[in-house]
């Protein structure tokens, strides 16, 4: 998802990019069920592929669930970290009537889309298959790609989705001491304006972006807006 | 382009639905085939973002999914999915898209539907057989896991098996709080086996159950109760001191004396118990639990009843045992056993009675042991079995050879300690009654002495194989009488020729009065039920002439002699000055009952005063807890 984004960084940055476990092109003989139904499980990868390339100074870029891990990371380590770019972000995609939180989803939702991870069992699984660029110059290439993550275990997808829509890191954010831009699109299914709102005052040295982009992917929908944006908020870091 | 028309039909009419969106996946076009499938006016549908028509789950994918991949490839295909109809019905359906320009000159992104009735059909079955699956999958480990309970717990009491306790104290050692060792108090039934022989197994198993219920309930809700096997139970706790670990000790110690009721009898239970501890670099589980093993036979060892503490300055005594029993086996392979024999003299007239044949391991680098070095081992190994045969035959050779070759001071009676375990051994009376006749020996000038305690090990048994021996003609004796635990109201059960005062009472004899008291009231006991009295370990003249005083029959001790080799007791035997004058007959004639039951009064009070008189430093004496087990065991 983030090849459109990774240019503009290149020439001034080392650039790391991974699929988290369960996704893209990650080795499943190693997904134990357990330890990923939990953020907890995803959050250690990540602070073990820092850990394996020895990151220092690590500015942190995560989307959507992401974003929730890497909240977590910065918390549980928060020296590892010099800045958090939290890119369509969510503390919690379920409303909360007792606070008045307004994630975006009632219970009723997620109680539908839990439904829907046995009903439509076939196609989430196949959502976190990577996005795969045809290659006029070798289809046949990219067809045995697909062929190869069309055996992922469909069950990594499902337990993956659940993860994300019930978790809930509000308790995390006071905690964070990273700096942190907050990328908030517009029209945004899965993160309405006010989740934004809501993690700027919560996230002590956070800024906010509102991005011209729509939809929940903007490192799809408009990567150079996406990537301006980080840029100029990394070179007003006076650190 | 060669007919409109037709194009116009076939976009209509098409066997799939087709959508026209703009670039935000709003609708701006749909065909009658998805009309007429959905049951949407052109109007309800036109100006509608295409994720309205679907499920909210539908709608994520969508958002996170086939959104982003429009934008990144410009396609999807076959994203499976339902659309919502006009009466709310879910439709399944597959979605191809690709993204184009339009006449217009703008973006439009051009949309099919399939329905999808029978593919999301079979996709539904696949996932319930899936689900099954699972189910199946998690009952057999839910199976599994109870049959690893069945393996790692005792049927009986439903604690902990050993195999249990060890991963329980694998983890137990690993996570102990900083600041607190692991205690292991190893606690075993005194004389579970007496309960099981005389009242039976149900019973026995009664008796566990209440003792593993009791010793649970003393525990705390984080310690640990197992139980190893038969009458052995480990409790496991965490405490911060030793002090901790005997406090323990003693408040199980309490809960097990307290008394049951089994089968209808009242019973009172004791039990020994070892305690180790956790140090810092040592937290090996067989480890600990061997310190506890052997802390707990050093518990038995002092009286019962009690605890004690592994002391880790100890070397380990389990590693000497398992090289000592090696040697043995070699030594009495190699010859390294002798017998010696000890004089047996009538106390009245000083002449020799007999010996006792007293085995002895002429060990390579250690020297000439006794059998206190070596006779536990042969015992719980089962060699005393091989090496109590030789004894028995090797005296009784001697025996004949002095009885023949030494006829003035004929007869020469024998006398040989028998093992609990050969009492028990089926074959003792058959080995006894060969030895006999290999040796062609009178078997009245045969006496097996019996400790006291080994009778009570079995007494039910014990009385079979004696009653049978007795009729071979063999004298019997009640070795180190007063140590055991034996009701003396069995003493009358038993066919019995002899009574051995244990030398701890005779060397008492006119320095302590109550030594005194237990020897005089032995003697009289004796001689009311008819058997002789002998006493053992005699080492000064004037503990012979008090025996003489007290009537005492025969005696033996290093005031006579020190057991000595054969060679040398002939020796002895001809350097007697004295001319062998012929014993008179020690035979007394039996009391009346209620004479004996006044003298075994007599004898209980005087131990029990002697008990209250003197902590007993190195012996023991017959416990009054014990006494009331017996006598409700015979109730």
């Amino acid at each position: 998802m983030w090849h459109r984004v990774v240019p503009f960084f290149e020439d001034r940055f080392r650039v790391v990019s991974f699929d988290h476990m369960g996704s893209g092109r990650s080795d499943l003989t190693f997904y134990e069920p357990e330890k990923y139904s939990t953020l907890d499980g995803y959050v250690a990868d990540l602070l073990a592929v820092c850990d394996a390339l020895d990151l220092q100074d690590v500015i942190l870029v995560a989307h959507s669930v992401a974003a929730m891990m890497a909240i977590k990371a910065a918390v549980a380590s928060p020296r590892s970290f010099r800045r958090l770019v939290l890119v369509a972000p969510s503390a919690s995609y379920v409303n909360d009537p007792s606070d008045g939180y307004v994630g975006g989803f009632t219970q009723e939702d997620i109680v539908g889309l839990l439904e829907s991870l046995d009903s439509n069992y076939f196609a989430w699984s196949a959502a976190l298959a990577p996005v795969v660029m045809r290659n006029p110059a070798a289809p046949e290439l990219t067809d045995e790609l697909e062929a190869s993550f069309c055996r992922t275990n469909p069950d990594t997808a499902r337990n993956f989705a659940r993860v994300s829509f019930l978790s809930d890191i509000r308790s995390d954010l006071r905690d964070v001491t990273v700096p942190a831009l907050i990328l908030q699109c517009s029209e945004d299914l899965l993160a309405p304006p006010e989740v934004g709102r809501y993690l700027n005052g919560q996230l002590a040295g956070s800024t906010l972006v509102e991005l011209e982009a729509t939809g929940h992917v903007p490192q799809a929908s408009a990567p150079e807006e996406t990537a301006q944006v980080i840029l100029q908020y990394l070179a007003t870091d006076s650190s | 382009m060669t007919d409109g028309t037709n194009y116009e039909e076939l976009y209509q009419q098409a066997p799939c639905g087709y959508l026209i969106t703009d670039d935000t996946w709003t609708i701006t076009a749909a065909n009658d085939t998805f009309l007429t499938w959905t049951g949407y006016s052109s109007d309800e549908v036109r100006g509608k973002p295409l994720p309205q028509l679907m499920p909210i789950g539908d709608r994520l994918l969508h958002a996170t999914n086939s959104v982003a991949r429009m934008q990144l490839t410009g396609a999807v295909s076959e994203v499976s999915l339902e659309i919502i109809d006009a009466a709310g019905n879910r439709i399944a359906a597959l979605l191809t898209a690709v993204r184009a320009t339009g006449t217009d000159g703008s973006t439009e992104i051009r949309v099919i539907i399939f329905n999808a009735h029978e593919r999301r059909k079979y996709e539904l079955e696949l996932v319930a057989a899936r689900r099954r699956a699972e189910e199946s999958e998690a009952r057999s480990l839910r199976a599994e896991a109870g049959l690893q309970h069945l393996a790692l717990h005792d049927s009986l009491t439903g604690l902990p098996n050993r195999a249990g306790l060890a991963s329980i104290l694998v983890r137990e050692l690993e996570n102990a709080p900083p600041g607190m060792k692991v205690a292991v108090l190893f606690v075993d039934l005194d004389h579970f086996k007496a309960v099981n022989d005389s009242l039976g197994h149900n019973a026995g198993d009664e008796l566990l159950t209440v003792v593993a219920q009791r010793l649970s309930s003393t525990v705390r809700a984080s310690g640990t109760v197992a139980r190893l096997s038969g009458d052995e139970f480990v409790v496991v706790e965490h405490v911060s001191t030793l002090s901790d670990a005997t406090a323990l000790a003693e408040r199980l110690l309490e809960t097990v004396n307290g008394s049951m009721v089994i089968e209808g009898l009242e019973v009172v239970c004791s039990a020994s118990i070892g305690i180790a501890l956790t140090d810092d670099d040592r937290t090996d589980v067989a480890r600990l639990l061997r310190q506890a093993d052997i802390a707990m036979y050093r518990a038995k060892a002092r009286g019962r009843n009690t605890w004690d503490v592994h002391d880790p300055s100890q070397a380990d005594p389990a590693t000497n045992r398992m090289r000592l029993l090696g040697e043995l086996r070699h030594g009495i392979k190699a010859g390294q056993l002798r017998v010696h024999y000890q004089p047996r003299m009538d106390i009245a007239t000083n002449a020799i009675n007999g010996v006792e044949a007293l085995v002895r391991w002429e060990h390579p680098t250690r020297g000439l042991l006794q059998p206190a070095d070596f006779i536990d081992l042969a015992e719980e190994s089962g060699l005393i079995r091989a090496l109590g045969a030789w004894v028995l035959d090797e005296a009784v050779k001697q025996g004949t050879h002095w009885n023949r070759g030494m006829p003035e001071y004929a007869p020469i009676a024998v006398a040989v300690n028998l093992s609990t375990r050969q009492l028990l051994d089926p074959q003792l009376v058959h080995t006894v009654a060969t030895t006999l006749t290999r040796h062609n020996f009178d078997p009245h000038l045969l006496t097996l002495e019996i400790t006291e305690t080994a009778l009570m090990e079995n007494p039910a048994a014990a009385l079979n194989v004696l009653t049978t021996l007795k009729v071979l003609g063999v004298g019997l004796a009640i070795d180190d009488f007063g140590t055991g635990y034996a009701s003396l109201t069995y003493l009358k059960n038993f066919p019995i020729d002899e009574l051995k005062i244990d030398q701890s009472f005779v060397s008492g004899l006119g320095s302590n009065d109550g030594d005194s008291a237990i020897v005089s009231s032995c003697i009289q006991l004796a001689h009311a039920v008819g058997i002789r009295a002998v006493a053992e370990g005699v080492e000064t003249a004037d503990q012979r002439s008090t025996l003489l005083t007290l009537g005492c029959d025969l005696a033996q001790g290093y005031h006579y002699s020190r057991p000595l080799t054969a060679e040398s007791i002939t020796q002895w035997i001809t350097n007697q000055t004295d001319a062998p004058a012929r014993r008179t007959s020690a035979a007394t004639q039996p009391s009346t009952e209620d004479t004996v039951d006044a003298l075994i009064s007599d004898l209980a009070s005087a131990m029990e005063n002697h008990k209250e008189a003197e902590a007993p430093t190195g012996r023991q004496l017959t416990s009054p807890e014990y006494l009331d087990l017996n006598v409700d065991l015979k109730a």
